[in-house]
């Protein structure tokens, strides 16, 4: 029980990445980053192309760089959409998810390639109750610190405040003497380099191929949905929640249609009883 | 201070202001009245920039056309807005730290001036009562050091005695040379601070004064 | 009787003397004067790399070997490819192999992997009366309740693979067994073929756990945890995941150290390529059913060369079989002089075959099974490959005869 229930705070750990990234990157440009998934993989094929070995350059190397083209591509499409009818939004994110996949698939083809369990990281941690497999406990913990380190960013530094004042309220924070437009490239390109450090993370323990972002993705939308849309706190809570709540169904229902809707039905759940989702807010006034 | 001339805005087809004008001096307040839906926080929300409007704003010389609304407040306009401007995500401590600019009043000062906000300073700001998130939109304002105040209806929903002492601050802020643009619908607190009237009908500013019988048949009083 | 055998002469003598001028070079007897081939299948998705692209490189191989053999006497001169991507759905499975029939005047289509678009085509190669030559669908419905006149299944099916694996991993003394599949057709398929064949060589399933497909996550280690800790222990996990999915499911076993609690690995459907992204380090020790494998022979690696020259990778056993099957429907026309498809079906049913896929080859006149030896092999250890995607040893041969299920009662030709 209890392993599963660690080893649900793994799964966990993948899900707080990415959606703590989307949320950051919804609430701060109220764009849905449809193409949240294809950055993931871009993580794991930037792993891959370090060639394998380096995986610790990889873990600082590739986030920043995946940062760094998020920038751009804000720069130049993302913040055209902010004029535009929401349904431009979604049409250009998963555009972009679909060129990126396919740009990997010329590159790599759709087979899934190898990637080793990075030096030091092969062996189990004893636990007492059960051993892990060390990669996986180190997984959590550095999705443990990022998260951490998150929530410290925003709670309790200027940077922070700023970047909740404008996620909350951008229009008011503006008429306050803040530039609101000045932070949201680098929170757009902090937001998919979260996304990229988990595609990294993923790479040694799943298969690396083109559409695993696509697979990702739908259940992190869920996740975020539940944690309440552009809430930091809640998509992180939620997607640990969800994280656990799979493990514990796959170890023990006999169905794996239930296990596998069960995060949609609690999604479903949760909007019929907050629509704003659990730790969301109802929409405020521009 | 401020000036205002020929201003018009729209929402889609509806016109809202037509040929707008008006102008506040240094530690002069002025009070801007009109029915509901004249288009008083529309005019507000044009100076600010918040708002597309055509015609010309300047602050203290300097005109304010194709400026942002982050520049304006930090040339000088105080945004004091009707919902009170409050976060959910941002204590009262927070709120009052968040403009990049503090060179108005000192945190003591703000503190000492509102009890209130100190004894709730960790609060998150939607928490705090009505006539509470009045001061702290009004405190935030002056601790910005703006030159001129956008007070859109501060005294909406407040009892008596808060009233007063809204009064009593935006006569503080006058001495110290703050111009006010007051929207106000209570023609009697407006008496005691207003300097000039200014009434919003039609599209159009005229400059009038609380005998005048046509702002008190307008305002139904 | 007679008549007939005397038909068949003359036609053959006409397509021999044919080929001397072109103008009476048997054209009169082909469709549209040409023969076409549709290789329908995934060209970008998951089954991309096994089959894909490389599967039409594949029949461009047999269509040169079939031109090299006969030259001028060959009855079909203009031999043309056409290609489609059914993107693993059935309703575009369905669509595209219509189109190909009727617009693409294809006479057989090849390969078609994934169960329930293979079945689809099925029913399209039925009712357009055109042949069909399922390669690399699992289903034993092609040949069971689904089978019909114009379509012929290649290769393999979930009978052979748990046949073979089941049976010889038991025999080795693996008596009890954990199934992990993924929840839909095929994984409900092998899983049930693999209880039956493990049962019957004496063995027994502990437990099955259906895993959620697609499986979003990628994630497989609850069951990896859940393996050691079942009582009785098992000896052995029997993934029935494919491609992707066994990718992440065998590296997730390395990691939770199964071998070395004591769960052995047992893979129900695997294909050189999946070795080789996995690294054989990943699966050394695995044991799984092969329905041909390049480097067994040197006549398979002669044309394992010529593949590697066409497109740089080895083929996998779905490649050589998409060879093997344009290769015989062009025997058929070659020795029939006509592309009709009711009269190359006639050829074909009962009629013994061998090339180089096709060892101890017959195609069943009652269900249209291909039967051919297959493999049990045996994945490498990195040490032990000494040449790049020489990944396995081949333990045995599995007879023809014994390696497919005998014609099933559902299948009405
Ligand atoms: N976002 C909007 N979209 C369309 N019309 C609007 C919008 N905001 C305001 N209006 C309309 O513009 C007109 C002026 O509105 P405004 O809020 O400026 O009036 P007001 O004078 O401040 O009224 P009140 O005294 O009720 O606050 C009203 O008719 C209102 O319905
Ligand atoms: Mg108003």
């Amino acid at each position: 029980m209890l392993q599963h229930v660690f080893n649900g705070l793994v799964g966990g750990s993948f899900l707080a990445l990415v959606a703590l990234g989307l949320a950051v990157i919804f609430g701060m440009l109220r764009v849905v980053n449809f193409a949240h998934g294809a950055i993931y993989m871009l993580g794991a094929f930037g792993a891959l192309a370090l060639t394998g070995e380096a995986f610790w350059a990889a873990l600082v190397v590739v986030p920043v760089g995946l940062g760094l083209l998020g920038m751009v591509l804000e720069r130049t499409v993302v913040n055209r959409l902010a004029r535009l009818d929401p349904l431009y939004n979604f049409l250009l994110t998963f555009g972009l998810t679909l060129v990126l996949q396919d740009l990997v698939k010329w590159r790599y083809g759709v087979q899934s390639s190898p990637y080793p369990t990075p030096a030091g990281l092969g062996g189990s941690v004893d636990f007492g109750l059960f051993d892990f497999p060390a990669y996986r406990v180190f997984v959590l913990v550095v999705a443990a610190i990022v998260c951490f380190g998150v929530w410290f960013l925003l709670s309790r530094t200027r940077l922070g405040l700023i970047v909740r004042a404008c996620t909350e309220r951008p229009e008011l924070s503006a008429a306050l003497g803040v530039n609101v437009g000045r932070w949201v490239t680098p929170v757009f390109g902090f937001g998919v380099a979260l996304a990229g450090l988990a595609g990294v993370l993923a790479a040694p323990m799943r298969a690396v191929h083109p559409l695993m972002g696509a697979d990702l993705i739908i259940v992190v939308f869920a996740v975020v949905v539940i944690g309440g849309l552009g809430s930091i706190f809640g998509s992180v809570a939620a997607a640990f929640a969800i994280g656990v709540l799979q493990a514990l169904s796959e170890a023990y229902l006999d169905s794996a249609l239930v296990s596998q809707i069960l995060v949609y039905v609690v999604m479903a759940a949760v909007l019929l009883w907050r629509p704003s989702g659990l730790f969301g807010r109802e929409e405020s006034p521009a | 201070m401020l000036h205002i001339e020929e201003l018009s805005a729209s929402y889609g087809e509806a016109k809202v202001l037509t040929s707008a004008g008006l102008s506040v001096a240094q530690g002069e307040v002025a009070t801007l009245c009109g029915r509901n839906g004249a288009g008083k926080t529309t005019l507000l929300r044009c100076v600010m920039g918040l708002h597309p409007g055509s015609g010309k704003v300047s602050l203290n010389g300097t005109d304010l056309r194709g400026r942002k609304p982050f520049e304006r407040a930090r040339l000088g306009l105080g945004w004091v807005p009707d919902d009170r401007g409050a976060y959910a995500t941002l204590t009262v401590a927070e709120s009052l730290a968040l403009p990049p600019m503090r060179s108005g009043w000192s945190l003591e000062q703000i503190y000492e001036a509102f009890p209130n906000l100190y004894a709730r300073r960790g609060s998150m700001s939607t928490k705090l009562s009505g006539g509470e998130q009045q001061m702290l939109a009004l405190a935030r304002a002056l601790r910005m050091g703006s030159r001129v105040l956008l007070c859109d209806e501060p005294t909406e929903g407040l009892s008596p005695l808060l009233v007063q002492r809204v009064g009593e601050i935006l006569r503080q802020a006058k001495q110290q040379g703050i111009a006010v643009l007051l929207v106000e619908q209570n023609l009697h607190f407006a008496a005691e601070v207003a300097d000039s009237y200014y009434l919003l009908a039609s599209g159009r500013v005229q400059q009038t004064s609380p005998a005048d019988k046509d702002l008190l048949t307008y305002l139904g009083v | 009787m007679r008549k007939i055998a005397l038909l068949c002469g003359v036609a053959l003598v006409a397509a021999g003397c044919g080929g001397g001028g072109p103008s009476t070079s048997g054209g009169g007897k082909l469709s549209d004067d040409k023969v076409v081939f549709g290789v329908l299948n995934d060209q970008s998705g998951v089954y991309a790399q096994l089959s894909g692209k490389n599967s039409i490189k594949a029949v461009e191989l047999a269509i040169a070997d079939y031109k090299a053999k006969y030259g001028d006497k060959a009855v079909a001169k203009n031999i043309v490819v056409e290609a489609a991507d059914h993107q693993n759905k059935p309703d575009v499975a369905n669509a595209k192999a219509a189109e190909l029939y009727d617009r693409k005047a294809v006479d057989a289509i090849l390969d078609v992997p994934t169960s329930s678009a293979a079945l689809k085509v099925a029913d399209v190669a039925k009712e357009k009366k055109k042949l069909y030559f399922n390669i690399t669908a699992a289903t034993m419905d092609l040949t069971g309740k689904s089978c019909n006149k114009y379509t012929f299944h290649y290769a393999y099916d979930t009978y052979m693979l748990a046949n073979g694996t089941g049976k010889t991993v038991t025999d080795q003394g693996a008596k009890s067994w954990y199934l992990v599949y993924p929840d839909y057709l095929f994984g409900q398929d092998m899983t049930a073929s693999f209880e039956a064949a493990v049962t019957k060589a004496g063995g027994k399933v502990v437990a099955k756990d259906p895993a959620p497909f697609p499986n979003a996550s990628g994630d497989f280690s609850t069951y990896l945890l859940k393996a050691p800790n079942l009582n009785p222990k098992p000896d052995v996990l029997g993934t029935m995941q494919a491609g992707a999915e066994l990718v992440a499911l065998v590296k997730q076993y390395n990691e939770f150290k199964l071998r070395e609690k004591g769960v052995g690995l047992a893979v129900g459907l695997m294909f050189l390529t999946d070795i080789h992204s996995l690294t054989p380090d990943a699966l050394a020790g695995t044991t799984y059913t092969d329905a041909w494998y390049w480097n067994y022979d040197l006549r398979n690696r002669e044309f394992a060369d010529r593949f590697f020259q066409a497109t740089g990778t080895r083929p996998t056993f779905a490649h050589a079989a998409n060879y093997s099957a344009a290769l015989q429907y062009l025997e058929a026309v070659q020795a029939n002089g006509t592309d009709d498809a009711d009269t190359i079906v006639k050829y074909l049913e009962g009629r013994t075959v061998e090339d180089v896929f096709l060892r101890s080859g017959k195609i069943r006149a009652e269900d249209h099974r291909v039967v051919h030896d297959a493999y049990l092999a045996k994945v490498r250890s990195s040490k032990e490959v000494k040449e790049p995607w020489d990944y396995v040893d081949v333990l045995k041969t599995i007879p023809a005869a014994d390696a497919f299920r005998a014609p099933s009662a559902d299948c009405k030709l």
